[in-house]
């Protein structure tokens, strides 16, 4: 392999790499705004300007290519003198805002002022400041934040297929706006607030919500759909507060989807059965789970029953069912669903050309690689249903039956259903999944279970040994 | 072995001891400058910049808080409590505002931290009451302090 030499530092790089990412190999920092390792390089911003021996001038590290021999200085005098330029010329114009900035705490440009800027302003004048006009559900923009960097731009063009955002006007002047004000049309909205360096672009669901120094993260994968892309969910005393995308060049690259971003919501909202329930003059009533279980046994009984598997569910889930249903539930026929009109794994087609699947639920893969029948429609003569999810899966038509549900449901899903033992959504267990690639990824529990919901093998131990438990 | 010494008997009945010690009390007590104040009735000036009960300093009757949460954030006892939201008049302010203030150790690191010369330590330091308060918003915004 070539080599070169980044600040005395002998470092072995692949051909094509350049040398922001060559010199992270060593751990040697070279500050930049507009590169992004997932966008074109345009070397607009002139941070990550570095010396390289045998040229005259300073080059753009994210735009020279490494070569063999050759010898870099990251923090020259020249190199340090730039930095100090730059940041004083981006922050001529920039608001004080960090107090009132969702992006404090991961904003490269107040990092990047701490480390390479000047702790005064020389800058009298007046300074430049923009209305904002809305940009739709997901993102809320402002203008006065922005360093011109780009990324959104790019971002739209390169990777989300839409030119949506542009730049008008010039120099100091620049605006980054919509063509004519318009919302924002992409479902991929939310990496816009993603790959902003700084606060120009921020998350409108997020807004104000939470300090993002006092997050905590998860290392986990979205259950949106059958991509599986890799995600942090980011929560604070068993809260969640959003979650962000992972890199996985493999997967999902540096990106997420609106859908799979916002699907959280879910885990915490208020009309979620939080306490196992039975129905009783026609309402569903809160018991304990020995109770409930019972009510569940009965409900089961010497029925003509079908079992139906949410492919939500993860694999460890899917393989214990496997065990208990011949034993426990031995006529009843099973079958998975998730996503109306996907019955099998030949359904799931990619749904757009970024990162979207068609089958909307994470694990029909997996499902089908243990062998589960996919449900097309409900045999006749059918007189109860056992229905267990995670709370994605699109529950069919079942309307006539005794229906016992096991897992997260909302009390609006339920209404048909007799007895309702809750269960845990995937930020509250562990498991694996299988995408569409048949890659098998890990999801983490990031906050404790919520109420009195429990994982899938205490409910089931618990009806096993026809106790119910102690609670 | 034992010693034994013969002391006179004016010594060995300490009398000549106790007169002195007498004296220094009597002089303490009649002539030397009193430091007990008679508090509630008489009340001590303290420095300006005496750590006591806090206040969110108002500019013509807004918060200056911007709910930063720099002073949850640095807090030692963790007894801030800032729920954060959005108004026409200002873009980020303060929904709620709660100190708890029995677990308050009174380091000032909240005033120390605070960008905006919001949240401050007043003189007052009367503050047992009955029951276990939290400092609410409303309680926070009276403008009682002096600094
Ligand atoms: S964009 Fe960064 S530097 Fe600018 S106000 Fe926000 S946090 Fe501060
Ligand atoms: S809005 Fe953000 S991403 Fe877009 S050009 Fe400005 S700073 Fe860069
Ligand atoms: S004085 Fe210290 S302990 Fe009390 S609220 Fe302020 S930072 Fe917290
Ligand atoms: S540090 Fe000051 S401005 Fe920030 S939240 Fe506390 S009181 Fe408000
Ligand atoms: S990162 Fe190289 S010029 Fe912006």
């Amino acid at each position: 392999m070539p080599k070169c030499v980044i600040d005395g530092r002998e470092v072995e790089f692949s051909p094509g790499e350049n040398l922001i990412e060559v010199a992270k190999k060593v751990g040697v920092e070279i500050p930049y705004f507009c590169y992004h390792p997932g966008l074109s390089v345009v070397a607009q911003c002139r941070m990550c300007a570095v010396e390289v021996e045998k040229m005259p001038k300073l080059q753009t590290a994210c735009s020279t290519v490494a070569t063999d021999g050759m010898v870099v200085k990251t923090r020259s005098e020249r190199a340090l003198a730039n930095q100090k330029s730059v940041m004083e010329f981006l922050l001529i114009n920039h608001p004080l805002d960090c107090p009132i900035c969702d992006q404090a705490g991961e904003c490269d440009l107040q990092d990047y002022s701490y480390e390479y800027g000047s702790p005064y302003s020389r800058y009298t004048e007046e300074r430049r400041t923009f209305l904002d006009l809305d940009m739709g559900p997901v993102i809320v923009k402002n203008m006065n934040r922005c360093i011109h960097c780009t990324r959104c731009i790019r971002l739209g063009a390169e990777v989300l297929g839409i030119r949506e955002m542009v730049a008008t006007q010039r120099g100091n002047k620049t605006e980054i706006a919509t063509i004519d004000g318009r919302p924002l049309e992409t479902d991929y909205a939310g990496n816009y607030a993603d790959i902003c360096p700084v606060g120009s672009l921020l998350l409108k669901d997020f807004r104000f919500k939470k300090r993002v120094w006092f997050l905590k993260k998860t290392a986990t994968v979205c259950e949106g759909c059958a991509r599986g892309c890799n995600m942090d969910i980011q929560h604070d005393a068993n809260v969640i507060y959003r979650c962000t995308p992972r890199e996985n060049l493999e997967v999902n690259q540096y990106w997420l989807c609106d859908e799979g971003r916002f699907n959280f919501h879910y885990v915490h909202d208020a009309d979620r059965i939080m306490e196992p329930a039975v129905r009783a003059d026609g309402e569903l009533k809160m018991t304990e789970f020995g109770a409930s279980l019972d009510a569940a046994r009965a409900a089961l009984k010497g029925k003509k029953a079908a079992v139906l598997l949410g492919t939500d569910l993860t694999q460890e889930e899917a393989k214990l069912l496997q065990e208990f249903l011949p034993k426990y539930l031995p006529n009843a026929s099973v079958f998975h669903f998730g996503t109306p009109g996907i019955v099998s794994e030949a359904d799931d087609a990619p749904a757009d050309k970024i990162l979207k699947r068609k089958s909307k639920t994470s694990n029909l893969h997996g499902f089908e690689k243990l062998g589960f029948k996919g449900l097309k429609t409900l045999p006749t003569g059918l007189d109860a249903a056992l229905v267990i999810r995670g709370g994605r899966a699109t529950l069919p038509e079942l309307k006539g039956l005794s229906t016992v549900g096991i897992g997260v449901f909302t009390r609006e899903e339920a209404a048909t259903f007799s007895v309702v033992l809750p269960g845990l959504t995937f930020a509250e267990k562990d498991g694996t999944i299988v995408n569409f690639q048949g890659r098998e990824q890990h999801i983490r529990r990031a906050i404790f279970p919520a109420g009195n919901c429990k994982a899938l093998s205490e409910i089931l131990a618990m009806w096993a040994h026809g106790t119910g438990g102690n609670a | 072995m034992l010693l034994k010494t013969k002391e006179s008997l004016i010594r060995r009945m300490y009398l000549v001891d106790v007169a002195k010690g007498l004296a220094i009390t009597i002089k303490n007590f009649f002539f030397a400058p009193k430091i007990t104040i008679q508090y509630p009735e008489e009340r001590r000036k303290y420095s300006d910049r005496f750590r006591g009960q806090h206040y969110i300093k108002a500019t013509n009757g807004v918060e200056n808080c911007t709910a930063c949460m720099l002073c949850p954030t640095v807090c030692p006892a963790e007894c801030i409590h800032i729920v954060a939201g959005e108004r026409p008049d200002k873009e980020k302010y303060p929904v709620q505002f709660e100190i708890d203030i029995l677990r308050c150790c009174f380091c000032g690191m909240c005033e120390e931290a605070c960008p905006k010369d919001a949240i401050k330590l007043s003189t007052i330091y009367e503050m047992s009451t009955e029951s276990r308060d939290v400092y609410d918003r409303s309680f926070l915004m009276e403008q009682r302090g002096n600094k």
